[in-house]
């Protein structure tokens, strides 16, 4: 970490040609990987990373800088080359920093760090979890594990005089399970994580998730390919909440918004979501994947409610484009590391709990796919238009579950999904997922009850329809 | 950003102070990977510069030999008290290793087999940033004069160079410098409530070859191609995948030829070697030589010298991908593929340039071969939507329908679904459009005779 004086001189240094915001983020993270297959421990990585990042606003124009080089030379250096590309005239300026430091409030206690725990301990955790997946079902002919733990110390500055210093915790254990028949393979994953310290694991038991992967996968090997067509879709519970995160989450950030190339900007107030439909995006659960104290420009983490009724309420905005749309920033603001600038980003974003059962949902399905497990998705921000893999899919004939099917992707476009999800029920949960886009990979807790969207459009491999 | 003159010594004595502490603990062998790098990008939007990104970054990744184990670490601190952290953490990485195919610090690839390969372009680093904001700026302003249609445009340019250096303690000492410019034109287009985006990527190692006026006419007019767009009837259909979206295939599905993963158990090619996997009109290369290409380098992650070869010929797998370890196990040589996806990251296996080799046929030609059936230029989620484990895929498509050998209309929301060795071998004409874009993988327009459509 860097001391005040320095801190002071490299904001001044960024200020010298009239940008009129400057920003220091100093990040010092240790973090290690075991990866396990076949119930050996096949690589451990552990390390630093360490660097520094300075960034000047004037307007609406902004240079981003960073380095790993943490002499004072340099950094007065990189400060005010970041400086010379805001404007290349230096102008004299009386400006005097005085830091208020901030004590964010820590909402995310950790009581074992990660550094505490010998690698033993960490790999016996994994051996737990492979042979809970291996010995699931003698399909099962593979087993993955992979274990992660992080602890990244920033401190943030800035010529507004806030002073922060801050501690991330994370850990996260992800086992994939792979079943055989023949040629053909499937898998099915679960990656548990929380922003806690090996503590994390007391409260869970690791093999319950093991188990999960491992029927996720063997189900599936025994599934035929799911029809296509477009149908009633119920998605379940927990990570299916990935739906609401790619198709309505990212573009409610102002990343998106404040460039008026989300579909949803300008309908603040405006009916874009069924009336069954609220939603928040909640950085202050405690402990939770995507939880924060305070965020990567230092604001204190929030709850915002991003949906009311189906009634846009807000959206997730950072200091940079909050100028642009002319509104505070809301805790929102994150960066994979130094290597990345800041921008508005989810933490963690669902569907609030509706009045129905999932029972209830199923009952009322005469057709359709019921989608139990999600895989991961991407949307285009531009146009709405989002893709998601169904991890594990049963088809609903008559109001019951069915077979299960393999291979189904949902496709469709935000805006009209919204529209669409007709019944909410009351289990909401949350999952673990690593969002990407512009400031990085990111930890976010994706989330919703068991929802149904009315028609969805389902791409499987049955040419029928 | 000026260079750091002193930093490949500072390196070296880093170096021999880390080899020397970890003797004093056990090592048998080590090795020290550094990477450097400086960056330079920029993005303009509605002729205001919105990002502007300066960057210099070095990372140093220790792995040794301790007990028959290797250990890793990492640190992008190289002051003096990490080297005790350096040490302890791989060491103790390596007490929990227990896998029984031991990875090894190399001793060198004969010196004649390093190639020559120029990476590094001093023209490049003459570009001034004035002349590259300029740029950006023109390319922003051609593509919203293009149509009154375009509502958002986004550019940007970045260049970056950077130098690899590996030393190890049985005496290898080798470096490679490289430098390149890339980015894209995004460009939406608005007609009435109808929204439709396209890209434009390109990338050189010369600043010169970037048109502002052709390159922001192809994202333009592909985005206004796709106006208009509907699904169309689920079935088979003959579909030709544009270049890019070929590559994007090949890029999804690359980790099938690594030995790494056939060992693990999670490539469909297993015991496959010299069979026909794909249509003999496919033939995959990777060449590690390619003198226009960013991965192009002498050496691999590993130390060993690279080679060009033929991983698929004329449809029947002539090799797998290896690093020392995986070969070892298979008792044959490193093919140069060990990779580390970062500094940090432990050696995995992995392609340099992997590319399908053209064929004869252009494009229009191939459109012109087709009776009723779809061209896609983009598929979306091939993070989430394709297993790469077990071939299959179900992926968000768009394009357009041609019928009687034109295009008639723009498709979109609709899947495609498939297996990708089933689907190279179904392959009817390869193009003769091979485009690196961005990225390491690329392939030529393939023409599929039959893939499962889903959409209205």
């Amino acid at each position: 970490m860097l001391a005040k004086p320095l801190l002071e001189d490299i904001l001044l240094a960024g200020l010298s040609t009239g940008g009129d915001f400057a920003e220091v983020f100093v990040e010092d993270r240790f973090s290690t990987i075991l990866s396990m297959i076949g119930g050996k421990v096949d690589s451990g990585v552990s390390g630093r990373d360490y660097g520094i990042g300075v960034r000047i606003l004037k307007g609406t124009n902004y240079v981003y800088a960073y380095t790993n080089d943490y002499s004072r030379d340099n950094l007065i250096k990189v400060a005010k080359e970041a400086a010379a590309a805001i404007s290349p005239e230096t102008i004299s300026r009386n400006i005097t920093l005085s830091f208020m430091k901030d004590e964010p409030l820590h909402i995310n206690p950790i009581r074992i760090y990660p550094h505490e725990i010998v690698k033993q301990d960490k790999v016996s955790l994994m051996a737990r979890a492979y042979h809970a997946a291996k010995e699931y079902d003698p399909v099962i002919s593979q087993v993955m594990v992979r274990y992660f733990d992080e602890d990244q110390k920033v401190q943030i500055a800035n010529s507004l005089g806030l002073y922060v210093e801050d501690e991330r915790v994370r850990t996260r254990t992800a086992i994939t399970a792979i079943a055989s028949k023949g040629p053909e393979k499937q898998s099915g994953t679960y990656a548990p994580g929380a922003h806690m310290g090996f503590e994390f694991y007391d409260n869970i038991k690791i093999e319950d998730y093991a188990q999960e992967a491992a029927r996720i996968a063997s189900t599936m090997i025994h599934a035929p390919y799911a029809p296509s067509g477009r149908i009633p879709v119920i998605i379940d519970n927990e990570f299916g909440g990935v739906i609401f995160h790619e198709a309505c989450g990212h573009s409610l950030e102002a990343t998106s918004v404040a460039k008026k190339t989300s579909v949803f900007a300008d309908k603040l107030g405006e009916k874009i979501a069924s009336s069954v439909v609220s939603a928040v995006d909640d950085g202050t659960i405690p402990n939770a994947w995507g939880s924060l104290n305070v965020d990567d420009e230092g604001h204190v983490s929030q709850r915002n409610l991003l949906i009311e009724a189906g009634v846009l309420k807000g959206y997730m905005v950072d200091l940079y484009n909050g100028r642009r749309m002319n509104v505070p920033a809301t805790g929102n603001s994150r960066r994979q590391s130094y290597k990345f600038a800041p921008t508005s980003r989810m933490t963690n974003t669902f569907i609030l709990p509706g009045s129905h059962t999932r029972e209830e949902i199923i009952a009322s399905t005469e057709y359709g796919l019921f989608a139990r497990y999600m895989g991961g998705g991407s949307v285009n921000p531009a146009t709405g238009e989002f893709n998601f893999a169904v991890n594990e899919g049963y088809m609903v004939r008559n109001g019951k579950l069915a077979e299960p099917v393999r291979g189904a992707t949902l496709i469709g476009q935000g805006s009209d999904v919204l529209l669409k999800i007709d019944m909410v029920a009351d289990n909401l949960a949350c999952g673990q997922g690593m969002c990407g886009s512009i400031s990085g990979s990111l930890p976010a807790d994706v989330g919703q009850p068991t929802i149904r969207v009315s028609e969805m459009i389902v791409g499987g491999r049955k040419g029928d329809k | 950003m000026a260079e750091r003159g002193t930093s490949k010594v500072e390196v070296k004595v880093f170096a021999e102070k880390l080899f020397a502490a970890g003797r004093e603990v056990g090592f048998d062998a080590m090795e020290a990977y550094v990477a450097s790098r400086n960056l330079f990008r920029v993005g303009v939007f509605k002729s205001e510069i919105d990002s502007y990104t300066l960057a210099q970054s070095r990372g140093l990744s220790f792995r040794g030999l301790i007990n028959g184990r290797m250990g890793y670490s990492f640190t992008e601190n190289l002051s003096e008290d990490s080297v005790a952290l350096l040490v302890d953490d791989a060491r103790a990485n390596a007490a929990v290793i227990d896998s029984e195919d031991p990875e090894e610090i190399f001793g060198g690839s004969p010196e004649a087999t390093y190639a020559d390969v120029c990476s590094f372009s001093p023209a490049l680093e003459q570009v001034l940033a004035a002349e590259k904001i300029a740029w950006v700026k023109e390319v922003e302003q051609q593509a919203y004069g293009l149509d009154v249609r375009v509502s958002t445009v986004q550019v940007s340019l970045g260049n970056s160079s950077g130098e690899t250096m590996l030393m190890n303690t049985k005496g290898l000492n080798l470096a490679h410098q490289g430098n390149f410019a890339d980015g894209y034109v995004a460009a939406v287009v608005k007609e009435g409530e109808d929204t439709k985006s396209a890209y434009a990527f390109f990338s050189s190692r010369d600043f010169s070859r970037f048109d502002p006026v052709t390159l922001s006419k192809e994202a333009v007019d592909e985005a206004i191609s796709l106006l208009g767009a509907e699904s169309i009837e689920s079935g088979q259909y003959p579909v030709l995948l544009r270049h890019d979206v070929a590559g994007e295939f090949l890029a999804t599905f690359a980790s099938s030829f690594s030995a790494e993963a056939v060992q693990k158990g999670l490539s469909l090619l297993k015991d496959k070697q010299g069979e026909q996997i794909m249509s003999s009109n496919v033939t995959i290369i990777d060449d590690p030589h390619l003198p226009e290409r960013p991965n192009s380098a002498p050496f691999d992650a590993e130390g060993v010298a690279t080679a060009s070869k033929e991983v698929v010929a004329a449809g029947r797998l002539m090799t797998l991908l290896h690093n020392l370890k995986t070969a070892k196990k298979d008792g044959v040589n490193s093919t140069g593929n060990a990779y580390k996806m970062a500094f940090n990251a432990p050696v995995t296996v992995a392609p340099t340039n992997l590319y399908i080799q053209p064929g004869k046929r252009d494009y229009a030609d191939l459109v012109a071969h087709i009776e009723h059936g779809l061209i896609i230029i983009a598929v979306q989620g091939t993070h989430s939507g394709a297993n790469p484990v077990s071939g299959d895929f179900s992926l968000s498509a768009y394009g357009y329908l041609v019928q009687g050998g034109q295009v008639v209309r723009p498709v979109n929301q609709v899947t495609i679904a498939g297996n990708f060795f089933k689907m190279l071998s179904d392959v009817q004409e390869v193009g003769n459009d091979l485009h690196f874009k961005m990225g390491s993988i690329a392939a030529p327009s393939l023409l599929i005779g039959s893939l499962a459509v889903s959409g209205k």
